[in-house]
């Protein structure tokens, strides 16, 4: 052995300064989100197994009454009100996901064909209309799609809405908010992925005499996979549970996932069954984003940013 | 390489993309326009509802908590963040495996996946929890400062680690070998190289505090109701009216003209550090 104790020591205070450099800097802000973020969402997730007491607050015995009230059982038997809440969430996430995909993709190659010195500003006005308030935002489509506003009209004059009734609140409204709200949050990871486009490909294949379609399907449409399925992550997970469209858009007739939670815990307050909706749809969420991981690592290539 | 695209597809793009352009600013607009509702003195439009807005001393309120809530939680999260995204790209052990490597990173990301609504329900119930067990931290404000600092540390690490990612390791020695130690080679080299990341990273943060509605409105109280808040109270009781319109205006052009200004801003840097020396 060549390395002596005074070397072996040395090398021991190196690594331990360097774990108490760790510590010092990058402790705080990790205990701060394990304090504020972990132990609250494992509290919550702990109150969907507990029985609900008459204010609807958690209390002794664990149990596993709350999912059964998710699956719809209750004192007055079984219903399938919350089935159909779930699927329509599923629903909503599902079309406001294709829908934004369709526009991206013709927007991101629009922006590609530009010159290179104003794609920034063409991104930037994409982007603009996220960064005012969700409220804001959502709330200005009943300017367009509310009772006695002028797409109203329109659909009035067409017979698609009965009269006296606005697009919204309904669920078209909430479909239109959501896509509105997370288009975006497509568009970036195509961009990033459309910029990244090696053209040479496209080149080869239109000397092969491809064109149209085939051209896109098979030389420029395999390149933005992963671009596409970041986006199809950013949008659908965030549009499943979302809480403000569906609240400001769609009225009773299109109740989702995220209101019937929110419910539980502020006008009707029953916390554990809150919690165990709350444990189902992360269930949900978590398992797509695996199916996503697991595809797009079959497919090759991942856009993530990694830390 | 847009060459490649043919004529009649860009025209296609075209045709489908500048509507595009027109829908995401003609709700926005319209916000704008009904803002200016003729007053009870008539006419076709009028200042009116601004006149009221600026009178109504619960607007002056929530405005104040808003300002408060963006710049101080902005402030902390920077502070946070900077020096998280600081110790995992310094002080991280290289190329390590395993769930215990990871774990600050996965720690990292859980704010930025967790759906907001999940977010914010898990606070409510903690803060409730800590409020009634120990009398402290009563739904309000303050509450509101921790939650928003919790959502934007991630992002402000993120960034300020995706900066030093890509600087060179050697400045570190370099500034070793000049008898610099840990705090001081952190105050006079790290903080002003990554300077621009801890300006965008509290930037992003303020912006981040003011699009948030979701976690706000689980972890306010009756005493700290905020623009967004203000707004969707307002319209849940009596629909939209031209008070309403007029301060969606004022956020919307807020943050429009500081995004643009940003924008050209930073432009302008870019291109002065490219200029050939």
């Amino acid at each position: 052995m060549s390395v002596t104790t005074a070397e072996k020591t040395a090398v021991q205070t190196e690594s331990r300064a360097r774990a108490f450099r760790l510590w010092v800097t990058a402790g705080p802000g990790l205990f701060w989100i394990i304090l504020f973020l972990l132990i609250p969402s494992a509290v919550l997730l702990g109150i969907a197994f507990m029985s609900s007491n008459d204010y609807g607050s958690p209390t002794m015995p664990l149990t596993t009454q709350p999912f059964q009230q998710v699956a719809g059982y209750s004192l007055l038997g079984w219903d399938d009100g919350n089935i159909i809440i779930f699927l329509r969430s599923l629903e909503q996430a599902g079309i406001a996901t294709v829908v934004t995909a369709l526009l991206a993709y013709p927007i991101v190659f629009f922006i590609m064909t530009r010159p290179e010195s104003v794609r920034p500003l063409l991104m930037l006005f994409i982007v603009l209309p996220s960064w005012t308030n969700q409220v804001v935002r959502t709330y200005a489509w009943l300017e367009l799609l509310g009772p006695n506003a002028p797409l109203t009209w329109v659909a009035h004059m067409l017979g698609l809405v009965p009269p006296d009734l606005g697009i919204a609140p309904g669920g078209f409204a909430v479909t239109t908010g959501l896509a509105y709200n997370y288009l975006p949050y497509m568009i970036v990871p195509l961009y990033a992925s459309a910029e990244r486009l090696d053209w040479t490909l496209v080149e080869a294949g239109r000397d092969l005499y491809a064109s149209g379609f085939r051209l896109f399907w098979h030389s420029v449409f395999p390149q933005t996979v992963p671009g596409l399925l970041s986006g199809v992550i950013f949008v659908a997970i965030p549009a499943f549970g979302d809480y403000v469209v569906p609240q400001l858009l769609g009225g009773d007739r299109a109740l989702m996932i995220g209101s019937l939670i929110a419910n539980q815990f502020t006008e009707t307050p029953d916390w554990p069954y809150g919690a165990a909706l709350t444990l189902i749809m992360l269930v949900f969420t978590g398992a797509g984003l695996v199916a996503f991981r697991v595809l797009s690592r079959k497919l090759g290539g991942s856009g993530e940013a990694t830390i | 390489m847009s060459n490649v695209v043919p004529r009649n597809v860009r025209m296609a793009l075209s045709g489908i993309a500048w509507p595009v352009y027109i829908l995401l600013y003609t709700p926005l607009a319209l916000v704008a326009y009904f803002s200016f509702a003729p007053g009870p003195g008539g006419g076709t439009h009028s200042l009116h509802a601004y006149n009221v807005l600026f009178r109504d001393g619960d607007v002056g309120a929530a405005l104040q908590r808003s300002l408060i809530l963006a710049l101080g939680s902005a402030t902390l999260s920077t502070a946070l963040g900077t020096l998280l995204g600081y110790g995992l790209c310094r002080f991280r052990v290289a190329n390590a495996r395993g769930i215990a490597a990871n774990l600050p990173s996965l720690i990292i990301y859980t704010p930025i996946i967790m759906p907001s609504l999940v977010f914010g329900i898990s606070e409510l119930i903690f803060f409730n929890f800590v409020h009634s067990t120990t009398g402290l931290l009563n739904a309000g404000l303050l509450t509101m400062v921790i939650a928003h600092i919790t959502f934007q540390v991630p992002y402000v690490t993120l960034t300020v680690f995706a900066r030093l990612a890509g600087l060179d390791p050697n400045l570190f020695e370099a500034s070793h070998d000049l008898y610099a130690d840990g705090i001081k080679s952190f105050l006079f080299l790290t903080v002003p190289v990554v300077q621009p990341a801890i300006i965008g990273g509290f930037l992003l943060g303020i912006t981040l505090s003011i699009d948030d509605f979701t976690i706000s409105f689980f972890t306010s109280g009756p005493g700290s109701v905020t623009l967004p808040i203000y707004i969707y109270g307002s319209i849940a009781r009596k629909g939209i009216s031209p008070e309403i319109n007029a301060l969606g205006t004022l956020m919307i052009a807020t943050i429009l003209v500081l995004a643009i200004v940003h924008f050209f801003l930073n432009r302008h840097r870019e291109r002065a550090s490219q200029l050939p020396v």
